[in-house]
Parts: structure tokens; C-alpha cells; sequence
């Protein structure tokens, strides 16, 4: 279940790597798919936070991966598609899921159009400064607009139905969740998964990769590196919102605590901790960090002491993450050591 | 086809070019030749709008090039290929080449920008699938002006294009250079020594200190005992 060890970030070389990958990944489907049949309901509940934390960090990933920029700041995007959850089921009674996860897309874009058109224009720090900024401002707008909002207590999330044909009923809250729900949940993560499997393979994610590499020299190739950059920033914040739309029905509640910057702090954790360098690195960082949390909490109360002593671990001897150690490669993804030369380092 | 005309640049309130002209025509050959620190790269960097004027103009097919971002000079045909290894490194050298046929759509077909750009440097072929940091300088070279090359544009601008390669390799670089003019593209080359000015040049700039010192024939700098001692290598 822990996702394959394609570490790859040109399609192109992978080609030898690929078959072990592709084993690994088909692997991993199939345990998604019996584990209902076999693994406890509680374990259960704990994959669908995880095909959620799945959606948002493939697209997370896009940001900070493949184009080479930090956001503090996006679980303002996941907290846009919770919130779309419970606002459409108690409000508009919306009942259609599918119809919901497409607001909660919509939702994510308008807000994230304008939030990034700023953002974008800043690189580095200056970025990921603005973008936690800009959370917090969320954040203190879901606070205080209680009428709207709920406050602290937030919203709850009312009944829905996928596909139109499944629902949960009284009193079966679990076996919806841990049946339909789970596949559901499951089904949306592959889908989008492939999407981005293209999209990052695509020219349009060849040049976020030039981007990456060196912005200036990308602008001489005639590719805009500000629009490009937008693009990237409003498709990852559609994938949080949708990340984010899965997990309203899984806690049933949402709340401010979903857009605080602790919680943009910890997508950024998984991603390092699965690795950013690989496409399905940040996925593995969801898996471990899920469950790894779950256990340490069940030991001690301090998961936030032993997380962090992890991730110091995970900078200082593997900057690629799991997915780099998995995969063996013996020093650091060849760009990753050329961008802490002094060359390619001129901001746009 | 390119014309600088009284250009200044300062950066940080220091003045780098001080009213640069120069100017290229169709299917011309152009070398600007200076000692490091002249104001070529500069010169090359504020023609691709990466620098901004506080005098003079840059017109380039009759088009003023001022307030035009980087991207979209790129996309009115002016390749360059800056100094150094400039290529992506984390892209094959394939994909090196392929991704300016994507960032400027239209013109020749992007299949045939692709044939031109290989046809120059054959060598390159061989390693498209390679990752662009397991190649020579010289390779590096020859891939950066090749990726220039298949954006299709209607001028070139090299930045020091054998600074730095093995004498083995100058060969292989000038007869792609000559290949390239062959197509019909006109070239503007920063060079720092008169030595490696290649035989088609048709014109020659001579900078030193922010300044154009000679404009002329390249016999005829040979002649001028005062602008070779500074750029005589």
C-alpha cells in the first residue's frame, strides 16, 4: 500500500527503472482495493484521510516539485474545498457528490486566480511568506465571520450521495464511510493521480521543469515563467480544493483548524517526507505520515517532537525523502545538487 | 533587422553600456568583440529585455523591443544562447532541444525545427536521451545554441560561443555556426578574443568599457594597432 518507488522525474530515463515501479504501483493498487476485505474498519478510516492528503499533495507537488516553488500557505485551498462540502450539503442541498467535488474545483480556482497572480510574482521565501500570509488571512476569515462560517465551531457536513445511487444511511455512518466511501475516495485519487501523470509529462510540465531549473533562461526559450507559474499555482489549488472536498465527509465537520498555517506546515512535511523529487514521493509521505502519526499518538502525546526530530532526520540525510531511499540511488537527484551550485540561482 | 541605437544601461546606478549602436542585417555574420567586463553579455541581455534601457532604442524587424518581456522577444525570433552551460539539467538533452518547438508554436513544423537543430550539431542526436549534466562543455555548448536554434528564429544571439571549449571541439562549433548562416540566419556572437572570430563574419564591433571603440570589416581592425592591443588575446 505504500505507493511505488518510481523515482523518476524524467519519463524518459525511466524507462529502465520503470518495470520494478510499475510492480510496486500495481502492488499497491491491489492492496487499496482487498484491503476492505480484510483490514479493520479503524485502519480503514485512516486510508481515506489519506487518499484526501493523496489529491492535495500531487498537486501540492506540482508547486514545490516541478516548479520549484514553496507554498506555506495551501491548506487555504484545502479548507476552500472542506468548506464548499459543507456549505453545498447544509445550504444548498446539494446532495450529488460529484457536483460538490466540481464546486469545490471551481471554489479553489476563482480563489486561487487572484491570490496567485500576486503570489507568482515573488519567488522563494518571498513567496512562501505571502502564501502563508494569505492563509492566515483565511483562517481569521473563517474565525470571524461566524454567521457565515460557523467560527471555531465551524460547519457540520449533511448527508450526500455518490453517484446518485449511494448514500449513508442512520446509524451506518462507518460502513458507508469504510465501503462506498473508501472505493469512492480511492477512484478519485487514481483518476487524478493519471491526470497529473500527464500533466507533469505534457510541454506545459517540460517548461514547468525549465522554470525549476532556471527561470531566466527559460524566459530566453520564449516561455513566460509568471503565466506558467499561475497555471501551476491554480491547478494545485483545484487538486487541494478536491483533496479537501474528500475530507469534510470523513470527519463530518469541518473547521478553521483545517486552513491553520500548523496544517500547511504539515503538507509540506509529507511532501519532504515521501520526496519531492519523485511523482509518487509525496503520496508515500501521506501513507507514513498518517500512520506513523497514528501510532506515535497512541504512545505518546507528543507526536509534534518526534515528527520533528524526523523531519531534521529527513533534510540533513535524505533531502530526497523515502522515495530516494527506496530507490537507491546512491547521491542526489543530479539537479537537486546542481541548483545548490551558485549558477543557476537568478530570481525573475 | 537588429538595431541598437545610443543604448544605456546602468545597474545599480553604474553605468555598464554607455550609447551602444550597432546594428545587424539579414544573413549577416556579426562579432561583438571585447575584453571580459566590456558590456557584451550586457549588451546581448538588454537586447533580450532581461535589462532595462535609460536610453536609446532596440528595434528589432522594425518593432521597438522596449518594455517587451523576455518571453515574448524569445517569441518574435531571436534565439540566445547565454554564456556558460546554460542548458536545463534536469531535462534529456532531447527535451532540451524539443521544448522551445512548444514555447513558439507556428512557423516551420516543429518536427523540422527539431532535424535543423541535430543537422547542425549531429553529435547531439546520439545523446537525446542523455540527462543534459552528463555532457562536456563543448557538447553543452553545441546543445545550448542547438535549443536556440529550434525556437526557429530569424537571428541568433551567442554568447561566447567557444569560451572555454577544448580545441578538439572548435571545429565541430564553427562548422555548425557556418551551418546556421547557411540556413539563412542572421548571427550577433559576443567574442572576447579577435582570434576566434570565425571567417564568415561580415562585420565586426569592437567594445571596451560600456563603449563601441571600431565598427567595421574584420581586416581591418587586423590594421588598427590601437584596438588590437586591447582585444589582441
Amino acid at each position: 500500500m505504500a505507493g511505488p518507488a518510481v523515482a523518476q522525474t524524467s519519463p524518459r530515463a525511466g524507462a529502465r527503472a520503470f518495470a520494478p515501479g510499475a510492480w510496486v504501483l500495481a502492488l499497491a493498487v491491489l492492496a487499496v482495493l482487498v484491503a476492505p476485505l480484510v483490514v479493520s474498519p479503524y485502519y480503514l478510516t485512516k486510508m481515506l484521510p489519506f487518499f484526501a492528503y493523496g489529491v492535495v499533495l500531487l498537486g501540492l507537488n506540482l508547486l514545490v516539485g516541478y516548479t520549484g516553488l514553496l507554498s506555506f500557505g495551501h491548506a487555504l485551498f484545502l479548507g476552500v474545498g472542506a468548506y464548499t462540502v459543507s456549505v453545498a450539503t447544509t445550504r444548498l442541498e446539494i446532495r450529488s457528490f460529484e457536483v460538490i467535488l466540481l464546486l469545490a474545483a471551481l471554489t479553489a480556482a476563482i480563489v486561487a486566480a487572484p491570490i496567485g497572480a500576486l503570489c507568482v510574482r515573488y519567488v522563494k521565501i518571498y513567496f512562501g511568506m505571502l502564501t502563508l500570509a494569505f492563509g492566515m488571512l483565511f483562517y481569521s476569515f473563517l474565525i470571524k465571520f461566524y454567521a457565515v462560517t460557523g467560527g471555531d465551531q465551524g460547519l457540520r457536513v449533511a448527508q450526500h450521495s455518490l453517484l446518485g445511487l449511494f448514500e449513508a444511511r442512520s446509524g451506518e455512518r462507518v460502513r458507508f464511510l469504510t465501503g462506498q466511501f473508501y472505493y469512492y475516495a480511492a477512484a478519485v485519487l487514481a483518476i487524478l493521480a493519471l491526470v497529473m501523470w500527464r500533466i507533469v509529462r505534457s510541454p506545459f510540465g517540460l517548461c514547468l521543469r525549465s522554470i525549476r531549473d532556471n527561470p531566466e533562461k527559460a524566459e530566453y526559450l520564449g516561455v513566460s515563467v509568471r503565466r506558467h507559474r499561475w497555471y501551476a499555482f491554480m491547478l494545485s489549488a483545484v487538486y487541494a480544493g478536491i483533496g479537501g472536498a474528500l475530507l469534510g465527509p470523513v470527519t463530518g465537520q469541518v473547521d478553521p483548524t483545517l486552513v491553520y498555517w500548523t496544517h500547511s506546515g504539515n503538507l509540506v512535511f509529507m511532501v519532504l517526507l515521501g520526496g519531492f523529487t519523485s511523482f509518487f514521493g509525496p503520496l508515500l509521505g501521506a501513507f507514513v505520515f498518517i500512520f506513523l502519526q497514528d501510532q506515535i499518538m497512541s504512545v505518546v502525546p507528543y507526536w509534534r517532537l518526534v515528527f520533528g526530530a524526523i523531519l531534521a532526520a529527513i533534510v540533513i540525510f535524505a533531502p530526497t525523502g523515502l522515495m530516494g531511499l527506496l530507490s537507491q540511488r546512491p547521491t542526489l537527484p543530479r539537479w537537486a545538487v546542481l541548483r545548490q551550485a551558485p549558477g543557476p540561482e537568478h530570481a525573475n | 533587422m537588429l538595431t541598437l541605437r545610443d543604448v544605456d544601461v546602468s545597474i545599480q546606478a553604474s553605468e555598464i553600456l554607455r550609447r551602444v549602436s550597432l546594428e545587424v542585417g539579414e544573413r549577416e555574420v556579426v562579432c561583438l568583440v571585447g575584453r571580459n567586463g566590456a558590456g557584451k553579455t550586457t549588451t546581448l541581455r538588454a537586447i533580450m529585455g532581461y535589462l532595462r534601457l535609460r536610453a536609446g532604442t532596440i528595434e528589432f524587424l522594425g518593432r521597438n523591443l522596449a518594455g517587451l518581456p523576455t518571453h515574448q522577444i524569445a517569441n518574435l525570433g531571436i534565439g540566445y544562447a547565454p554564456e556558460g552551460s546554460a542548458i536545463f539539467p534536469d531535462l534529456t538533452v532531447g527535451e532540451n532541444v524539443e521544448i522551445s518547438t512548444w514555447t513558439r508554436p507556428g512557423g516551420r513544423p516543429a518536427p523540422e525545427r527539431v532535424d535543423l537543430a541535430y543537422a547542425t550539431f549531429p553529435v547531439l542526436r546520439t545523446y537525446a536521451r542523455r540527462k543534459g549534466t552528463q555532457m562536456s562543455g563543448g557538447e553543452r555548448k553545441m546543445l545550448s545554441i542547438a535549443r536556440a536554434l529550434a525556437l526557429d528564429p530569424r537571428m541568433l544571439l551567442l554568447d561566447e560561443p567557444f569560451e572555454g571549449l577544448s580545441p578538439a571541439i572548435i571545429p565541430a562549433v564553427s562548422r555548425g555556426i557556418a551551418t546556421i548562416t547557411e540556413a539563412g540566419h542572421a548571427i550577433l556572437m559576443a567574442e572576447s578574443n579577435i582570434h576566434h572570430v570565425p571567417e564568415i563574419a561580415t562585420r565586426l564591433y569592437v567594445i571596451e568599457r560600456g563603449e563601441i571603440i571600431f565598427a567595421g570589416r574584420p581586416a581591418d581592425v587586423r590594421r588598427d594597432p590601437a584596438v588590437l592591443r586591447i582585444i589582441g588575446g
